[in-house]
């Protein structure tokens, strides 16, 4: 009998549905059988992980620190997008604004987007943190829309881009897939210039836990990597998930910063 | 530029919270046109249009033309399938007929060389199948050769009243190839009464006779009927598909079709461009996009025969292009 797998997304999109009925159309060909469900948030997301409900969870930077913490490390990244691999955030601010640096923000307000996104939020504190800049020495402004989503839906870093150009804060922290979403400095260099700009680090994986079955990890795995750009159908399914091209192995050591960021802020494991 | 920024913040939000390939009405105010278009673009979606500060945008990512065609089955792609009207006369002058043929009707023949040269064209660019028709292809004298020519490179099937084997045209009809050919004739009903209303007293019978010699001379015969909107019942149908039997058509061998609001029908089944899947069609006047229209402008798709490859990829664009808009349209008006 064929091997199955049910992975679990969360739904932040409407498009998380052709997403991963694509994906699961392009499985029913392969060596191991995918379903998918849809969880509104990520925190029953890893529950349902943990719990066995779903064998393989589509989960953000943050969903996995959390399934690493909660699990005691007894769990898995299988694979993740190319642009995974590659995240940065932004630090951006109104054109003119001389602000050169982070340790600039000194006295300053600096909108954040969600308080359980990754891009927008904890790290964001934590590059900050490393500048210098102590609690009192930056006002934040937290927008704390879409809490569940780990800022996959980006609105609360449209809100902090809108309470910059408003000038009820002075920076924004951005990731770089808003950033460009925007048309970074690129489509309005008169309004909005990026000042900072962080190290590369990991985002998305899919994550299973050491029960997962090795031979089935693998078959998983390999099928996901096989998924290419150069078919017209499956490139559909890879444009809408955002890859740029391809699905790659994870690299675990970009996940360290948010470990540490999530450490220091005292950011709980379980919610 | 405050103003346009805010704009693209608002893009960003209002499309990318839309679902791939819907119609996203976004307040643009008056800002740059030229910037929501350069955005659009970079975002791989597709301005339609600004009226009034409001511009309305298609949500990508837009699936491209080989996307669109991945989704048509291999048998039906669009350029697999070569008709060539051989040419437009006819003995017969079916009151139905698309291609508006009859005795009268200009001949306007392809002729033996481009047929070939279109042949030759088109199995080096994706086409697996050529279909011969007319107008009445028996009419030409030169049929053998055109057909032996066809059936060298590409299987081919001669659409036929079967009405003319006797004579000169027998022995045309002998020396052609039985592997790779087959012979598609008209019959329309069990009975005469129904075939010969449109077609002409007498036509059932020697359609069937037509049936009746090349099955006997062992050629492969699939049977075509075209059926009036309302006119076959189950009755009706039951004792078509005997008489078939007996004849010894196979059943994968049997085309029933409505008739064609086209030509010198007055009504039958509407079929546009865009409802139709295209089946690149050469007549001696163009190429058009489906067989059924051979002879009607809304269809053209070139005056020019070659390179046939032009063609070809021309109908495969323009039904991406449809293909595209009417799955959009369909994901629009969705009623639940
Ligand atoms: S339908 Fe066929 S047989 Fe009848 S007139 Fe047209 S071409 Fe001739």
């Amino acid at each position: 009998m064929r091997q199955a797998v049910l992975v679990g997304a969360v739904a932040y999109t409407t498009n998380v549905v052709p997403i991963w009925e694509g994906i699961r159309d392009y499985f029913a060909d392969g060596p191991v059988e995918m379903d998918f469900v849809l969880f509104s948030n990520y925190g029953r997301q890893v529950d349902a992980l943990i719990d066995g409900t779903i064998d393989i969870a589509w989960n953000t930077n943050l969903a996995w620190v959390r399934t690493v913490l909660q699990t005691d490390g007894r769990c898995r990244a299988l694979a993740m997008r190319d642009i995974d691999r590659t995240f940065q955030t932004v630090f951006v601010s109104r054109a003119g604004a001389s602000l050169g640096d982070l340790a600039d923000l000194r006295g300053r307000r600096v909108a954040l987007g969600s308080r359980d996104s990754a891009q927008a939020a904890i790290l964001p504190v934590k590059y900050m943190r490393d500048a210098g800049l102590g609690t009192d020495d930056v006002e934040l402004i937290r927008i704390d829309t879409d809490l569940g989503k780990h800022g996959d839906t980006g609105r609360s870093e449209l809100d902090a881009v809108r309470a910059l150009l408003d000038e009820e804060a002075d920076a924004v922290a951005l990731g770089i897939n808003t950033w460009e979403a925007i048309g970074s400095d690129e489509l309005m260099p008169d309004a909005l210039t990026e000042f900072w700009r962080s190290p590369e680090y990991c985002h998305c994986n899919f994550t299973a836990l050491d029960s997962l079955p090795d031979d089935v990890g693998k078959l998983f795995v390999d099928h996901l990597l096989a998924m290419s750009w150069d078919d017209p159908k499956q490139r559909t399914v890879m444009e809408l998930e955002g890859l740029r091209r391809e699905w790659v192995l994870p690299e675990l050591d970009g996940y360290a910063s948010l470990f540490t960021a999530v450490e220091e802020q005292g950011i709980p494991a379980r919610w | 530029m405050v103003g346009d920024a805010r704009t693209l913040v608002d893009l960003v939000a209002r499309v990318g919270a839309a679902a791939a390939g819907e119609r996203v009405p976004v307040q643009v105010g008056d800002s740059d046109p030229e910037l929501v278009g350069r955005w659009c673009e970079r975002a791989g979606h597709r301005l339609l249009r600004i009226d009034d500060g409001v511009a309305v945008i298609m949500r990508g990512p837009i699936p491209d033309d080989d996307a669109v065609l991945a989704e048509i089955p291999p048998e039906r792609q669009p350029g697999t399938r070569l008709w060539i009207y051989t040419n437009f006369d006819c003995n017969l002058a079916c009151d139905y007929c698309c291609a508006r043929s009859s005795p009268q009707a200009e001949r306007r023949a392809v002729g033996p060389e481009r047929i070939r040269r279109l042949v030759a064209e088109g199995a080096e660019h994706g086409v697996t199948e050529v279909y011969l028709t007319g107008g009445e292809p028996f009419l030409l004298l030169d049929l053998d050769e055109i057909v032996r020519d066809c059936v060298a490179r590409l299987p081919t099937t001669v659409l036929t009243n079967g009405m003319l084997f006797r004579g000169r045209r027998l022995r045309m009809l002998r020396a052609m190839p039985r592997d790779g050919l087959a012979l598609q004739i008209s019959l329309d009903s069990a009975t005469p009464d129904l075939h010969d209303l449109h077609r002409g007293a007498g036509s059932w019978q020697r359609a069937l006779d037509g049936i009746r010699t090349a099955r006997d001379e062992g050629f492969r015969v699939r049977v075509a009927a075209t059926v009036s909107p309302g006119a076959a019942g189950t009755d009706e149908t039951a004792a078509f598909h005997g008489l078939l039997d007996g004849l010894g058509i196979e059943r994968a061998d049997r085309v029933i079709r409505p008739v064609a609001q086209r030509g010198f029908a007055d009504d039958g089944v509407t079929l546009t461009v865009e409802s139709l899947v295209p089946e690149v069609t050469v007549t001696a006047d163009g190429v058009y996009w489906h067989p059924v229209a051979a002879d009607h402008a809304d269809q053209l798709v070139t005056r020019d025969l070659f390179p046939l490859a032009d063609a070809i990829d021309e109908v495969r664009r323009r039904f991406a292009d449809y293909r595209r808009e009417s799955e959009l349209a369909a994901q629009r008006f969705t009623c639940a």
